[in-house]
């Protein structure tokens, strides 16, 4: 098992090095130079060749692919065109909101989906099961960007509940308890929205899980012990088909990173998301090459802490 | 103020320009009762601040505009362009003088400015900014406008001097232009470090407001400086701008109460903010024109009977009326019609669909296989029409054009570009049309972008046009110092220009500023929507 | 006895083959989707809306809610106001439907849907193809081939599983001019990585059974190995995992295109046209919403074909 994890790990490492490597040669094709962005059309050709040599264009290009990946090992990713600031300062500034929303959302996802998947188990193929089972589908088969105007319109315009951007109100903060509401609500719904799309996946996986486990020897000898249903599903079953559902999370990982892009955007949340959404729309290419290799290793790591983590708790596996 | 060319990452909304009355629909002036203290104005920003420092980013006007309220410029340029260049008031100088010859300009500043740590602004501050602007090292685009200035001198703590190497009308605004920065703070950092410094570090303003709070590309907070000069002003506490990036959620934000201002409303909601009794909607005649820039280098659009055929045969007036809901008007040269330099006399350009017909024909385009579409060089004709395809005004003008030439026998392709794509194009001449828009600056100089452009400077003509005699009257309107003469000059040029159409020009602008009936006191105009800022308050 | 379909399936099949007609039969019917209309006249328009059309002496074709006559001039109501034009100049007068209203620039929004439905399911039917092909191509190479190939390319499937897909997208969208080919290439290239793990596990339990190594005795070559015998064994988990999978595709070039990096415009695509429509959401919220649902419509479609086709093997097996 171990030998495998380790397999894993260096494929993962070679996966973000090929995407890194992509994104610097990518970038180097792309239409429209740095020194063009950079420079006014005003300013002289010699000020504008100036610049390019500031930003190390003149060299050839397997040169400039050998510095920049020296650079990224060291941890200078070069400053960001549109905010003029280390690239990394930027990125240490959203990765922390994405996380939260992430994390919150995950969260959400697991609970109403498990707590569905319940509900769905309890008579199978009984009315709510299907009810159930329909929503499941159709919150997969709904695109993000729906959900989440759908969501903005109800609750922060046509019933303003909650506040409809950013992550922060406009008053100054005060103590921690209001500046925490303050975040919860504007937390809300972007939260909500991960949720809801996540949680049919996760509602359909139980189902299909605890049907299974209900078919088990060891759960009708419980049930002939005498124990109620609910007990025999919640302590006995739930704990064994939930297990698999570190696999299923790990696997949705990017997935969710993916889909808070679309929420972040919508929602102004100033997170990893809309930061390379801005980043790609104004082509700032030190920042998009940053964010990605981030934003890869991140979930690839993830992914393969996800592995680690089901290997380690599943007896069967450790062997 | 200079030219800057219209950056078109945010939604550009030129509506037109009610051209006679320059206060037409502008707010009444300020009301005389006693403005109450206190308050806040939330603004919605599309683009967070690039950075604080204007000598190191590209600061769009909006950018500028905010910068005005932090750091100090020596006057303030008055917004009165429509009759003459426009006049300046006292701001961080409070008074001035030209010696004798006017090769000498002294400003005296006032006592009482600070900046935000205490220290005082003075002539060294001055001179340190014009060391910056003239920093080859910096690339600001504003740079030439420094040409004709020799050198600043600090006289005393409150007196600079400015020595220029010539005498023409715009000496005070050539030194004016640009911000005033703390010498005492920024002077520290070396200059070729300024690229990568982050300013918002050494933060040290002199102004109605100062930074409170920046989290960058969410909100950037501005509280009143209580050791502005101007007191009692600002009125406000405080002003905080949103950035929201969708316009549609800008104004959802607006009509929620959420958001006070937003500076450029689309055309086709004009008529929901009129409607709300909680809003109002201030029309501001910009300098902003638009026009599709033919390819003058590449045949057959380096023919003239070509370009004015083009013009003849787009339907102007109705793509104005139709993109812009008639909040814009149609242009018919390279001075928009609200600034003093403007050419009354200009003919116009009627729709004439017959007449580019005819004037196709002579130029050799034609249709020879009767297939409806006219040939050239043995090809059909196709124009390829660029331009950014964030921007869905353009994109509608795009489509309207193409149905237009396709009625003379043009095929035209609208190609959406993303914007800095469609910048290396026109740099390399790699195009056929581009659809674009101008600001024209204060300081009417036809030079950046009719001129004839030469291999040692920069230049914005990109389309490629080139007219000796134009080349000649735009220098001789540069260096004359007599107002009248520069008229005759810009006039006549005015007209070998519309003569030559090396564009057809569309429209020209106003912007709709959609704003809370909670603020008071509001003159928004031309030069900057919030050019009395610290005047504003709020209804009780 | 005829055995019935699973409900899901026919459920599935039943949305599927009414979005194929409406799709391919829909432009037929359809006005133009490129077409525009008078922007100031028809523009915005809720479904169902109904537009006077008059086409002028001079070609301009002007539209409007409301039409009177009154003498010799004829009275259009458009922007908010009565036009008057006089009968002379009218050359044809007419009136337009909107089945689902319209756009901003007055352009036939059920028209567009159908245009768009066409894109969506070309790009998300070549990219799903590109990606079985190169998918089946490496879980066969996997599963036959020598355990240490097999080893590495797992791990390397594994781990490029891992990749959270819209911004690689995105990133690479950033670099390359946003094209339709473009986007049927990334998201081809995105998804193989699914396909040649389903290919080599199908492979592996291939690889044990006795006429699979009664044919690999015989001495057949590996290819005729792999053509002949593993993949008609591949095939029915291969179109159940490819239907749900083309669901997939469809909802990412849906996001892509919303956010402009996809399909670039004016070529409709629902995932554009939902971004166009965001602008103006506060007067038309049907421009967002409904090609939003389209993709919901054919995406649930699929998956409902695609867990019909699960229960079907399930029945026989």
């Amino acid at each position: 098992m171990t030998a495998r994890l380790f397999r894993r790990l260096f494929a993962s490492l070679l996966v973000v090095w090929a995407v890194a490597s992509a994104t610097f040669f990518l970038a180097s094709l792309a239409p429209g130079d740095l020194a063009t962005k950079l420079a006014d059309p005003r300013i002289p050709p010699a000020a504008r060749e100036r610049l390019r040599e500031h930003y190390g264009l003149h060299r050839p290009l397997g040169q400039r692919y050998l510095a920049w990946l020296s650079g990224v090992v060291t941890g200078n990713l070069g400053d960001s065109f549109l905010y003029r600031r280390p690239v990394t300062q930027v990125l240490a500034q959203a990765l922390p909101n994405t996380a939260l929303l992430a994390s919150v959302g995950l969260g959400l996802e697991l609970v109403l989906g498990v707590v569905l998947g319940l509900v769905q188990v309890r008579r199978p193929h009984g009315f709510w099961d299907r009810v159930l089972s329909a929503f499941s589908l159709i919150a997969y088969a709904v695109p993000t960007f729906l959900v989440a105007a759908g969501l903005l319109w109800l609750f922060a315009y046509r019933w303003p509940v909650f506040p409809a951007s950013h992550m922060t109100g406009l008053t100054a903060p005060a103590d921690f308890w209001t500046t925490l509401a303050d975040r919860a609500r504007h937390l809300a719904l972007p939260a909500i929205t991960v949720g809801v799309t996540g949680c049919g996946a996760v509602a359909r996986y139980l189902r299909g899980a605890l049907l299974d486990e209900q078919a088990q020897a060891y759960i009708l000898g419980a049930l002939a012990r005498g124990a109620s249903r609910r007990r025999v599903l919640l302590l006995h079953a739930l704990p064994n088909a939930a297990l698999p559902l570190l696999t299923v999370l790990g696997l949705s990982l990017p997935f969710l990173v993916s889909g808070t892009l679309v929420i972040e955007v919508l929602f102004s949340w100033p997170g990893m998301g809309q930061v390379f959404y801005s980043a790609v729309t104004a082509r700032d290419i030190p920042l998009i090459q940053a964010a990605t290799i981030l934003v890869t290793a991140a979930v690839v790591a993830g992914n393969w802490l996800a592995d680690a983590a089901y290997a380690l708790a599943d007896p069967r596996i450790r062997r | 103020m200079q030219a800057r060319s219209k950056t078109a990452l945010a939604i550009l909304c030129c509506a037109v320009l009610l051209a006679a009355c320059r206060r037409q629909n502008s707010l009444p002036p300020p009301q005389t009762a006693e403005p109450i203290h206190g308050g806040e104005v939330v603004v919605a920003l599309a683009q967070d601040l690039s950075g604080f420092n204007e000598y190191t980013g590209f600061a769009e006007s909006t950018e500028l505009a905010i910068l005005d309220l932090l750091f100090p410029s020596l006057l303030t340029e008055q917004p009165d362009y429509q009759l003459h260049p426009p006049s300046f008031a006292p701001a961080l100088a409070k008074a001035w003088e030209f010696s004798e010859d006017n090769r000498t300009l002294t400003l005296y500043l006032r006592e009482n400015a600070r900046w935000s740590d205490g220290t005082p602004v003075t002539a060294e501050d001055v001179a340190f900014t014009f060391r910056v602007q003239k920093d080859r090292r910096l690339a600001w685009p504003g740079q030439e406008i420094k040409d004709f200035i020799e050198g600043v001198e600090v006289v005393s703590p409150t007196v600079v001097r400015f020595r220029f190497s010539r005498v023409y009308p715009y000496q005070l605004m050539d030194a004016n232009d640009g911000h005033i920065v703390p010498a005492h703070v920024w002077g520290k950092v070396p200059l070729e470090d300024w690229p990568h410094t982050d300013f918002s570090k050494l933060l040290v303003t002199s102004g109605p407001f100062r930074v409170a709070t920046h989290l960058p590309n969410q909100t950037l907070v501005l509280a009143r400086d209580p050791n502005y000069w101007d007191q009692p002003k600002p009125y406000l506490d405080r002003v905080v701008f949103r950035v929201l990036p969708e316009v549609s959620q800008q104004l959802a934000q607006l009509f929620a109460g959420q958001v006070d201002l937003v500076l450029m409303v689309p055309p086709r909601e004009a008529a929901s903010v009129k409607q709300d009794p909680k809003l109002e909607l201030v029309e501001v005649p910009s300098r902003v024109w638009g026009y599709v820039g033919w390819n003058n280098r590449r045949p057959p659009l380096n023919d003239r009977r070509v370009r004015r055929a083009l013009s003849l045969a787009i339907n102007r007036k109705a793509l104005v009326e139709t993109v812009y809901w008639g909040y814009a008007r149609l242009a018919n040269g390279p001075i928009p019609s609200t600034m003093w330099a403007y050419n009354k006399n200009l003919p116009v350009f009627p729709y004439d669909p017959q007449q580019a017909q005819a004037l196709l024909d002579a130029a050799g385009v034609r249709d020879s296989d009767g297939d409806g579409v006219r040939e050239w060089g043995g090809k059909p004709f196709t124009i390829e029409l660029l331009y950014p395809g964030v921007n869905p005004l353009r994109a509608q003008a795009a489509v309207l054009i193409q149905a237009d030439l396709a009625k003379v026998g043009i095929a035209v392709r609208p190609t959406p570009m993303e914007f800095t794509a469609m910048m290396a194009r026109q740099e390399a001449g790699n195009f056929d049309a581009v659809l674009s828009a101008w600001e024209e600056a204060t300081k009417v100089d036809l030079t950046s972008l009719w001129v004839t452009p030469s291999p040692t400077t920069g230049s914005n003509n990109f389309i490629g046009y080139s007219n000796p005699e134009v080349d000649h009257l735009a220098a001789q309107a540069r260096e004359e110092s007599d107002l009248a003469k520069v008229k005759l000059f810009l006039d006549r040029a005015q007209e070998l220009i519309v003569e030559d159409q090396p564009v057809t020009f569309l429209y020209e602008g106003v912007q709709l500023v959609g704003l809370s009936r909670r603020i008071k006191g509001a003159d928004i105009n031309p030069s900057s929507v919030f050019f009395n800022l610290p005047e504003w308050y709020l209804a009780p | 006895m005829r055995r019935r379909l699973p409900r899901r399936l026919r459920l599935g099949i039943g949305v599927l083959l009414c979005g194929l007609a409406a799709v391919s039969v829909g432009p037929l019917l359809l006005p133009d989707p490129q077409a525009i209309l008078d922007p100031r006249g028809a523009g915005l328009l809720p479904p169902l809306a109904r537009v006077f059309v008059i086409k002028l002496a001079d070609g301009t074709v002007l539209a409007g809610k409301a039409l009177r006559r009154s003498g010799d001039k004829v009275l259009l109501w458009r922007a908010e106001s009565w036009l008057e034009l006089p009968s002379s100049q009218v050359r044809e007068l007419g009136q337009r439907v909107f089945l689902a209203g319209s756009d901003a620039l007055g352009r036939d929004v059920a028209a567009r849907l159908a245009s768009a439905g066409r894109i969506s399911l070309a790009v998300g039917f070549l990219s799903l193809a590109l990606a079985v092909l190169l998918g089946t191509l490496v879980g066969l190479v996997s599963g036959l081939g020598p355990s240490l190939l097999d080893r590495a390319l797992m791990a390397l499937v594994d781990a490029t599983l891992a990749l959270p897909l819209l911004f690689v997208l995105l990133a690479a969208s950033a670099f390359l001019r946003p094209q339709t080919a473009t986007v049927v290439l990334l998201l081809g290239l995105s998804s193989w990585m699914g396909v040649a793990r389903l290919v080599r596990g199908q492979t592996l339990a291939v690889r044990e059974r006795p006429w699979f190594l009664a044919a690999q005795g015989l001495g057949l070559p590996p290819w005729r190995l792999a053509a002949f015998h593993v993949l008609p064994h591949v095939a029915t988990p291969l179109l159940q995992d490819a239907t749900l999978r083309l669901g997939d595709l469809i909802l990412l070039e849906a996001s892509l295109s919303f956010l402009g990096f996809g399909v670039p415009p004016p070529v409709p695509s629902w995932g554009n046209m939902a971004a166009e429509g965001f602008e103006v959401w506060r007067l038309a919220w049907w421009l967002p919403v409904l090609p939003g649902l389209a993709v919901a419509l054919v995406v649930l479609a699929f998956a409902l074909v695609a867990e019909g086709l699960g229960e079907l093997a399930r029945g026989e097996a």
